[in-house]
């Protein structure tokens, strides 16, 4: 077993697991507040999976790194972030390591349920595959696997190690801490490997990307200790490690009562949950159409329910977060429902009111999406191969759309089949099995969400203290003021008035709330083309994967 | 649609200086825009005035034409600046720009261009690396040398848009979504949508789509469209204060008062038809970037976080300026290379013609009789 190791924060003292993320290391010694902002607000770990930006710490002298992506290491000095770190003239020296040229039969972007039964499929049909994961492990949100050498802690982990070795035993090569970057006609993708610039110009590409968490936008959703319910779940399942002591949990949807049962038995006090569905027992018509559409699954949810009753956790219905303050040492967590408005105080508010796919590689490339106002994000429009308005470009999992993890597998099976034929491999006969199962999670999908409430609410009741967009930090009331005097037509316009959707982010979080205010503004209809225009990188990149990128590209042209 | 005095063709910097010039002087305007690819929406906000090496080389048949027009964009920085008195604040700051070379012959070629510089009434003064280095320590070793040009300069054009869109929306001025597709003498546009809006007299600012719309007046106005290639990084500290230029290559690099490094310079984007936004190449996106990181080493530690293209308009490299010959109703105003810096005073300067008001500068050497058949 590799020992503890120990690193400083701010010259003080902090140990870590083996494999435990700097993020992990921090929140369990106490440390909250990782950056602090242009205005001198703190902030820490919010999204947990690399997406929000607001974990950047410096680490041995180099700014802007994402703390919960980065393990710890022994003896490494991290600092807290400072908004405007000082250009260092010594940047240049050290030298970019050799960048890395593939060109596989399927390039698979992203190792979760989707990515992983894409990869294992598509190499059983003898294709090269070469699947990318940003994350250290391969696993997703779904099967988040455990760091360093700690067990699984369930079946759900064992599952997914299952499906990991699955990929591998059949010759697919796995390839983690490999983001993807940009994206361009052709294919081509440009990313980094372990620091190292990547350029990956395949025959054929498999999305899997996943989704992210939507969060309630109420005032104090920035401070730090406030965090997306699966970036919790993330320190736990992950790295053993609780957000704190005493926790609320709020928003709507299966993960938020699995994620509060998981921390309740790992030892921390649940002091609520609040759902903005109804009580399913109040509902028995919604609630046995779940109990004949997957029975198991449904059966799995109601023995949850039970086990945190049994716990003494309140889990309250039709109730929403309004919103988050400093209280003491930790944050007050305010709360209305049916019985009236009621504050809790913890150490942790959790948050999650549905996903947003991850969908900017697939949108930059150019495949048609549809607006679906039931779930309030974009859908991909896809055959039943999973190839999408892109020849060569094939989608799966919950990039195209909220489906659960179930309807991932099965969309990776078949996206892996199909690009693996269409770069000669293989065939696309007998998907039957693999549509079934898709068809089976749909159905479950469809009653499970039906019995809570993720559609996103309208931009109009939002409060206008709230943060509108983390990284510029732009109020709704701000943006509703430009909105008042220009009446901008687009949420494009609204960014460039307001430069809500500016920041580091890339508009993440603010952007389908600013595409909603414009729309209830103007009335015209959501669609396919109401956000922010993506833009190249989708995740932002250092100036020196990008020079390494371009020697790399400059070196591949003169040789062949 | 019931007329207005006035007619502005074209929403971007340029137009949006005309409509308010036109409604302080107590005109009703109304401002038609299509709503697609401004320059002015995607610009960096650099106010150029020395000769841009890349508009020489790539160029050459119009540099002549470039360097009558330096006078020009001295005024216009001085109109910027009142602008901003005004207006503002849009971050302006004007500590000159410098023009880096790598070698003596880009030093003998800036050198020569000074001279020229000069005698148009320029500040140039050339700068070895011992100068440098108390100006500018970041810059890379292979540096000998560079021109300082002190009328140069930078601003937040996205504050300055949004500041200047609400001044004109402050003054009456009426915007109207719509891409006209006709004009005549008589200064009555017709737009896609099939509505009409009679005025008596109009401004064409419409850069690219300016030609297509001169044509009906036997006039060959060679306006095109350029789709160019940007990139923005995070912030860091404040340390760059000049806007960074090459001899030879394209690039421009500046740093924001927000503290992001902006770097552009005229590479070149993927058209992606009329009425789209065009897309980012990653030839260039590569290629600026890392020319970037050459030149000022300092920002490799610095990630990207954004890159975007957007639409440039070159005609023959002169400013088109004055009423269309026989159709004294109708005046327009393209600003021409560099148009950002250009576009507030050539605007001002344009609803001074239609409105006959006095004009600060002489627009006849701007006039379009060159383009008559
Ligand atoms: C934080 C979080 C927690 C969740 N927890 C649960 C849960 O406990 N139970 C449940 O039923 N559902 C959960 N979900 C829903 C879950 O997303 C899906 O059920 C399932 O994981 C979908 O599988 P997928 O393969 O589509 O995406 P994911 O499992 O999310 O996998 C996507 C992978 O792509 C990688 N990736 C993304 N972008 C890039 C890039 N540019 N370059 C390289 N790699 C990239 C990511 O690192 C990730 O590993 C959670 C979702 C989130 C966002
Ligand atoms: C990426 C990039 C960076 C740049 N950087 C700089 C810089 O740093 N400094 C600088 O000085 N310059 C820069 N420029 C150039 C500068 O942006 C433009 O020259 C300037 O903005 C032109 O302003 P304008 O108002 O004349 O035209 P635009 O801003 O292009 O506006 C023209 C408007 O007219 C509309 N239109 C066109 N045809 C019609 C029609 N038929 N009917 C109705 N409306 C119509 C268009 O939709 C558009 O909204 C840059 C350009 C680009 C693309
Ligand atoms: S918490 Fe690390 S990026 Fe969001």
């Amino acid at each position: 077993m590799a020992a503890e190791c120990r690193f400083t924060f701010d010259g003080a003292p902090v140990a870590a697991a083996p494999g435990q993320s700097l993020a992990a290391a921090l929140t369990a010694a106490g440390i909250r507040a990782f950056r602090t902002t242009a205005t001198g607000a703190g902030r820490g770990v919010f999204c947990g999976m690399g997406v929000c930006q607001d974990c950047l710490v410096t680490v041995d002298g180099v700014p802007n790194r994402r703390a919960c992506m980065t393990p710890a290491a022994a003896g490494m000095a991290v600092a807290t972030q400072v908004a405007f770190p000082a250009l260092d003239p010594a940047a240049a020296a050290t030298a970019a390591p050799p960048a890395r040229r593939i060109a596989p039969d399927v390039l698979v972007i992203g190792g979760g349920a989707a990515g992983l039964a894409a990869a294992a499929e598509a190499a059983r049909a003898g294709a090269e595959v070469v699947l990318l994961d940003e994350r250290r492990l391969a696993g997703g949100q779904y099967y988040k696997q455990p760091a360093g050498e700690a067990p699984a802690l369930d079946a759900q982990q064992a599952a997914g190690a299952a499906l990991v070795a699955e990929a591998r035993a059949a010759g697919a090569e796995l390839v983690g801490e490999a983001a993807i970057w940009g994206a361009f006609d052709g294919p081509l993708f440009l990313g980094e490997i372990g620091g190292a610039a990547l350029v990956a110009a395949p025959r054929t590409a498999i999305v899997a990307t996943g989704a992210y968490e939507r969060p309630a936008l109420v005032p104090g959703w920035t401070l730090p200790g406030v965090m997306t319910t699966g970036a919790a779940q993330t320190l736990w399942r992950s790295y053993r490690t609780l957000p704190g002591r005493r926790v609320a949990v709020a928003g709507s949807g299966p993960l938020n009562v699995q994620v509060a049962l998981e921390l309740a038995r790992g030892g921390a006090e649940v002091a609520l949950v609040a759902e903005a569905g109804p009580n399913p027992l109040l509902h028995p018509v919604p609630a046995a159409r779940l109990l004949a559409a997957g029975p198991r699954l449904a059966l799995q949810g109601v023995a949850m329910l039970a086990a945190l009753a049994r716990r003494g956790v309140a889990l309250r219905h039709r109730s929403r977060l309004v919103a988050v303050e400093p209280a003491g040492g930790g944050l007050r967590a305010i709360v209305d429902g049916p019985g009236g408005r009621r504050a809790v105080v913890v150490d942790a508010v959790l948050m999650n009111e549905g996903f947003e796919p991850q969908n900017e590689i697939l949108r930059l490339l150019g495949a048609a999406m549809d607006h679906d106002p039931a779930v309030g994000h974009l859908r991909c429009r896809r055959s039943e191969r999973m190839e999408t308005s892109v020849p060569g470009l094939y989608a799966a999992g919950d990039c195209a759309g909220l489906g659960g993890a179930p309807a991932a597998v099965a969309e990776g099976r078949i996206a892996g089949r199909a690009a693996a034929a269409a770069a000669g491999h293989g065939d696309t006969h007998d998907l039957y099995a693999f549509e079934r199962a898709r068809g089976r999670a749909r159905r479950f999908q469809r009653a499970l969400w039906a019995l809570h409430d993720i559609r996103p609410r309208p931009a109009a009741v939002l409060d206008p203290a709230a943060t509108l967009c983390r990284c510029e930090e732009v109020t709704v009331g701000a943006a509703r003021a430009a909105m008042a005097a220009m009446q901008p037509g687009h949420a494009g316009s609204l960014k460039r008035l307001t430069r809500v959707g500016m920041g580091r982010c890339q508009g993440r979080y603010c952007g389908p709330v600013a595409a909603r205010l414009v729309s209830e503004a103007s009335g015209r209809p959501l669609d396919a083309l109401s956000q922010f225009a993506p833009r190249v990188p989708v995740k932002p990149v250092t100036v020196g994967a990008i020079l390494a990128a371009e020697q790399a590209m400059a070196a591949g042209d003169a040789g062949g | 649609m019931p007329a207005a005095d006035l007619l502005v063709i074209g929403g971007g910097i340029t137009g949006t200086a005309a409509a308010i010039r036109a409604a302080e002087a107590g005109a009703r305007v109304r401002l038609i825009d299509a709503g697609v690819n401004a320059g002015s929406d995607a610009n960096a906000g650099s106010l150029h005035v020395q000769l841009q090496s890349r508009f020489i080389r790539l160029f050459p048949e119009q540099a002549p034409n470039v360097e009558a027009s330096l006078p020009l964009y001295l005024a216009a920085v001085r109109e910027w600046e009142r602008l901003e008195a005004l207006w503002g604040p849009f971050d302006l700051v004007r500590k000159g720009g410098l023009m880096l070379a790598e070698g003596e012959e880009q030093l003998r070629f800036l050198e020569g261009k000074a001279r020229r510089e000069a005698a148009r009434g320029l500040a140039v003064e050339l700068l070895d690396r011992a100068a440098l280095d108390r100006l500018a320590p970041w810059l890379g070793p292979q540096i000998v040398g560079a021109e300082l040009c002190r009328d140069e300069g930078k601003l937040d054009p996205l504050a300055a848009n949004a500041r200047l869109k609400a001044r004109a929306a402050a003054l009456g001025v009426e915007r109207v979504a719509g891409r006209v597709v006709a004009l005549t003498a008589a200064a009555e546009a017709a737009t896609a949508d099939g509505a009409r809006h009679r005025a008596d007299r109009a401004v064409v600012a419409a850069a690219w789509g300016t030609g297509a719309l001169l044509a009906a007046f036997g006039l060959a106005v060679p306006t095109r469209a350029e789709p160019l290639h940007m990139n923005i990084t995070e912030p860091a500290g404040p340390a760059i204060g000049h806007l960074v230029q090459h001899a030879e290559r394209s690039i421009t690099l500046k740093q924001f008062g927000t503290g992001q490094i902006v770097i552009g310079g005229g590479w070149p984007a993927e058209a992606r038809g009329p009425g789209r936004v065009p897309g980012v190449r990653a030839a260039s996106l590569l290629g600026n970037v890392a020319l970037a990181a050459r030149l000022v080493p300092a920002i490799g530690g610095l990630r990207v976080i954004r890159t975007w293209a957007g639409m440039n308009t070159t005609a023959d490299g002169k400013t088109i300026l004055g009423p269309v010959p026989g159709a004294p109703a109708v005046t327009v105003a393209v600003p021409g290379d560099a148009g950002y810096t250009l576009g507030p005073l050539v605007g001002r300067i344009a609803a001074e013609v239609a409105l006959g008001l006095p004009a600060t500068e002489d627009p006849a050497p701007y006039g379009l009789a060159r383009f008559s058949a």
